[in-house]
């Protein structure tokens, strides 16, 4: 109570000492009083700012913005339609206001803003990107292609735009457009490990399975510490029925990285093809120890005891694995429909 | 994380893998649409045609090929759906029956059997159930289902109430087979459910994340809507069956979207278990415990997920013995952006899904649906011929911002004998090449001139009779028609094996398969150059092994449990 008087005293002076007709003055005013971090007075000053003059832009994408900030998406968005009536053309509030109506779970009204704030700006790379994205959780995969390719063509230098290209071309099917692109990465950075592996993933994709060995192979080599090129060229042969040469790709990927679930899965396969079922036990129990809620180790451990004759722990595992199945659906990773990166972290 | 999220079925993203070179064979086999000039021309309905509200319009429905008349030519059973909002002014759909009359003439009996069912059909399932030489028919529906007892003068009964199989007024069953599973000699029955359909309360397309596909508003399901179940009736004689799910254990079963059933002997034991493909939820293997009661061993025996452990949209099933290493193998079809699965039976309840080592995932473009491993080239290896069709038409639409399309052409596949398959589609004739959003599909040599042929279920319109012109020269063949005596008289479950010319080729007799449809009831066989049968053996469904002496190719023949002695059976075209 007593703490309140001395903010209340300096709004009723701040507000008092503007000129009640002059908006630019009021909402000067504002941003100073929101830069000294006095929320409600800087508010009070743009709404006074906004009565005084209805159609005061900066006052009304101060307003959007303020509430922006404040993660007040639904009464942002009011003050930024406005500010558009009035500057149809401002790129910043197209994108502000994109950005509350994805914020809002409003999707494809976001992604409609965006597409005006870029067609002011089509030169902004990090919009693009955004919208690559968005594009993307929405399925819109052939936008997100076009949006890419687009953000390749303003940043040819950035090596991040080449392998969101190849990301959304995967994900639009576009499969020989992402082999090529992946094809420039590896011309434009030959000494990339993370390009070598895209350009590996999408020769396999396109069924140059040689090629693809060979380049996944390359990958592996050029940085001791990149787990994925490995897994994939051990998940690739195992695919072909080459279990044995799987094996030793697999046992490097879990030697760079032992937390690696899905490549102790693929050895665990290729072991259980090559009925090597005490090893495959071995592995899946180091698999449910450590992820202990993925219901795939299960699943094979079930199979490795019914081959082994044991029919109760088979049953046990394999309603285990329904069970975490059930509670964790997302948890599987579809090796072909990879996400992207595949492992944590960056790479170059 | 799997890309299936947020829509209503399981895909998997899958490209196209690596096409082997061509074998540069030529591929013998060429397939012609004759539906029209054959008098085939009713159109199925399943639903609005453009626009689907509901999964119930999306499914479609079986077809068969069955003997009815037992003239020895093959008629054929189209069992049709519906539409939720009715046919003003004009008569609902039925199913159909047309009979062979030779000549690739078939005439429309559909009313002179008693055949005329309107309501929402599906699945179509023969045998016979009361062992009277004639075969009857089991129509699954979204309500009550229909038992069609043959009453062998042309005509049938509906005794589906009567005889206990009927199941609840408002399930919708999807599939069924039959099946001696306690090897009484009576073929019992069991029923699919694909899920608990009310049009009441499942949402609209684009109102829940399982109603999207591509960003696409879609009909909903079949993920988020309530599960189907299984059921298994026991045949008591006297056209009664009483209902044993529970007690033999298939009761069990929850969590399922469950599709086309098929029953044979997986294991070699002598009693026939169940494979069920199921829609975006694990498929099932039912082994028979040999007491009356199931076990679902389709996780561990590697048949129920994927390789990497996806719920599959598991649809039709095919079965046959690809590597002739005398054990079934079984082939299903799933969605698109998956692989279908060929799973490799190495004995002993191990299977090993080889589908991109046979050559076999080089389609995943397409929604995959009937399908069957049948020697299409009389070379004396089975092959593989698939119907496809998407579920959505609107992705034909031009705001569909999906490369698929509803309508595509089939599918046939090559064995090469080494364990792999080439896509020889392109090399099968324009009936292979013809597009439409086709569904179930049957097995069977129509003018008995010794090759398999194809009948199709094509949505919103006429089915497609793939008639399959073999030139002259190309493979001997022979053809089997079983009787059992102490077995099922259909002999449903058995297993015929063949050698010939150094090879040896095993058949099984299915009820139901492909998707929910059924094939012609003699065992067909290509014999490549072997011009002589060196063994014939039958293993029937009671676990009886018998040989057969006299069988010739190029011929059908006619096997009767007990007799030891194959007969010639006359085969009008």
């Amino acid at each position: 109570m007593y703490r309140a008087v001395p903010l209340l005293l300096a709004l009723t002076l701040t507000v008092f000492c503007q000129d009640p007709a002059d908006p630019a003055a009021l909402s000067d005013a504002a941003q100073e009083a929101a830069r000294a971090n006095r929320p409600a007075e800087a508010e009070e000053l743009w709404k006074r700012a906004l009565k005084a003059a209805p159609g005061y832009f900066p006052a009304l994408f101060n307003l959007g913005y303020f509430h922006y900030s404040r993660r007040e998406f639904e009464p942002a968005v009011p003050y930024l339609e406005r500010a558009l009536r009035v500057r149809a053309t401002d790129f910043n509030t197209h994108y502000l206001l994109g950005a509350c109506y994805q914020s809002l779970e409003r999707r494809e009204d976001a992604l409609a803003s965006w597409r005006r704030a870029l067609g002011i700006n089509p030169r902004a790379s990090k919009l693009l990107q955004i919208m690559i994205v968005e594009y993307g959780r929405g399925r819109y995969f052939t936008e997100a292609a076009a949006a890419a390719t687009q953000a390749l063509e303003l940043t040819p230098d950035d090596l991040n735009a080449f392998l969101l290209a190849i990301k959304a071309n995967q994900d639009a099917g576009l499969y020989p457009v992402a082999l090529e692109i992946a094809q420039r990465a590896v011309t434009k950075y030959p000494q990339s490990a993370r390009a070598r592996f895209e350009f590996g993933f999408h020769l396999q994709k396109v069924g140059r399975i040689d090629e693809a060995l060979g380049e996944l192979k390359l990958a592996g080599s050029l940085d001791p510490n990149y787990e994925e090129p490995h897994y994939f060229l051990g998940e690739t042969l195992q695919q072909l029925g080459r279990s044995a040469e799987a094996i030793p790709s697999l046992q490097r990927a879990l030697a760079i990285r032992t937390d690696y679930t899905p490549a102790r899965l693929a050895l665990a396969r290729a072991l259980i093809a090559l009925k090597r079922l005490p090893e495959a036990l071995s592995e899946l129990t180091e698999a449910v120890r450590r992820d202990p809620s993925h219901p795939q180790p299960h699943l094979l451990l079930s199979q490795v005891y019914f081959r082994l004759g044991d029919e109760a722990n088979a049953r046990r595992e394999r309603e285990t694995s329904l069970r975490l199945r059930r509670e964790n659906p997302t948890i599987l990773e579809a090796v072909q429909g990879r996400q992207f990166p595949a492992s944590p972290g960056p790479r170059k | 994380m799997t890309v299936a999220w947020g829509q209503g079925v399981s895909t998997q993203n899958a490209a196209a893998a690596p096409r082997s070179s061509d074998s540069g064979r030529p591929f013998v086999a060429s397939f012609s649409n004759i539906a029209s000039e054959s008098g085939l021309t009713k159109r199925f309905t399943s639903g609005h045609e453009t626009s689907k509200r509901f999964i119930i319009e999306a499914n479609g429905s079986g077809v068969a090929m069955v003997d009815y008349d037992n003239d020895g030519r093959l008629d054929l059973f189209m069992v049709n759906g519906s539409r939720l909002d009715g046919f003003k002014g004009v008569a609902a759909p039925t199913n159909h029956l047309f009979r062979n009359s030779g000549g690739k003439l078939f005439e429309d009996v559909t009313k002179k059997a008693g055949l005329e069912q309107a309501g929402w059909g599906n699945g179509v399932a023969a045998g016979d159930i009361d062992n009277d030489g004639w075969t009857d028919l089991y129509v699954t529906y979204w309500g009550p289902n229909l038992l069609y007892r043959n009453r062998g003068d042309g005509t049938f009964e509906e005794i589906g109430v009567k005889s206990g199989t009927a199941g609840p007024a408002r399930e919708w069953s999807s599939g069924a087979t039959f099946i001696d599973y306690d090897r009484d000699g009576r073929l019992d029955l069991l029923v699919t459910s694909y899920l608990e359909f009310d049009p009441a309360t499942t949402p609209l397309p684009g109102k829940s994340p399982n109603c999207e596909w591509k960003g696409m508003p879609v009909l909903c399901g079949p993920r988020g809507l309530p599960y189907g179940r299984v059921r298994l009736y026991h045949n008591l004689g006297n056209l009664q069956f009483e209902e044993v799910t529970a007690r033999s254990g298939i009761g069990g079963l929850k969590g399922i979207y469950a599709f086309t059933p098929i029953a044979a002997d997986l294991n070699g034991d002598g009693w026939t278990d169940l494979y069920i493909a199921c829609d975006t939820t694990p498929s099932i293997l039912l082994r028979n415990n040999q007491d009356g009661t199931f076990t679902d061993i389709g996780a561990e025996a590697g048949v129920a997920f994927s390789e990497h452990g996806f719920e599959q949209a598991g649809m039709g099933v095919g079965v046959g013995d690809f590597d002739q290493d005398g054990r079934l193998d079984l082939i299903k079809t799933n969605f698109s952006g998956d692989y279908p699965n060929l799973y490799r039976n190495s004995g002993d309840w191990v299977f090993e899904d080889v589908v991109i080592r046979a050559g076999l995932a080089v389609n995943p473009q397409y929604v995959a649906w009937g399908i069957g491993m049948a020697d299409l080239d009389n070379d004396g290896l089975s092959d593989i011929l698939q119907v496809n069709g998407h579920v959505y038409p609107e992705i034909d639409t031009a705001s569909a911002r999906s490369q698929e399309s509803y309508r595509n052409p089939r599918l046939v596949y090559r064995n090469l004998g080494d364990g792999r398959f080439e896509d020889v589609s392109s090399k099968a004739g324009p009936g292979i090449a013809e597009r439409q959003s086709s569904r179930g599909a049957a097995f069977g040599d129509i003018d008995n001139d010794g090759d398999i042929d194809v009948l199709v279920m094509n949505m919103g319109e006429a089915p497609s009779l793939l008639r399959n012109d073999l030139p002259p020269g190309s493979g001997h063949w022979v053809q089997v028609r079983l009787e059992g005596t102490r077995s099922n008289r259909s002999a449903i479950g058995a297993i015929v094996t063949i050698e010939s010319g150094g090879r040896r080729e095993m058949r099984t007799l299915l009820s139901q398969s492909s998707y929910i449809s059924q094939n012609d009831l003699r065992l067909h066989f290509g014999l490549g150059k072997g011009d002589r049968i060196d063994r014939l053996r039958v293993t029937w469904p009671n676990g009886q092994t018998e040989d057969f002496r006299g069988a010739v190719v190029d011929t059908i023949l006619h096997l009767v449990e007990g007799s030891g002695e194959a007969r010639r059976q006359s085969s009008k075209r």
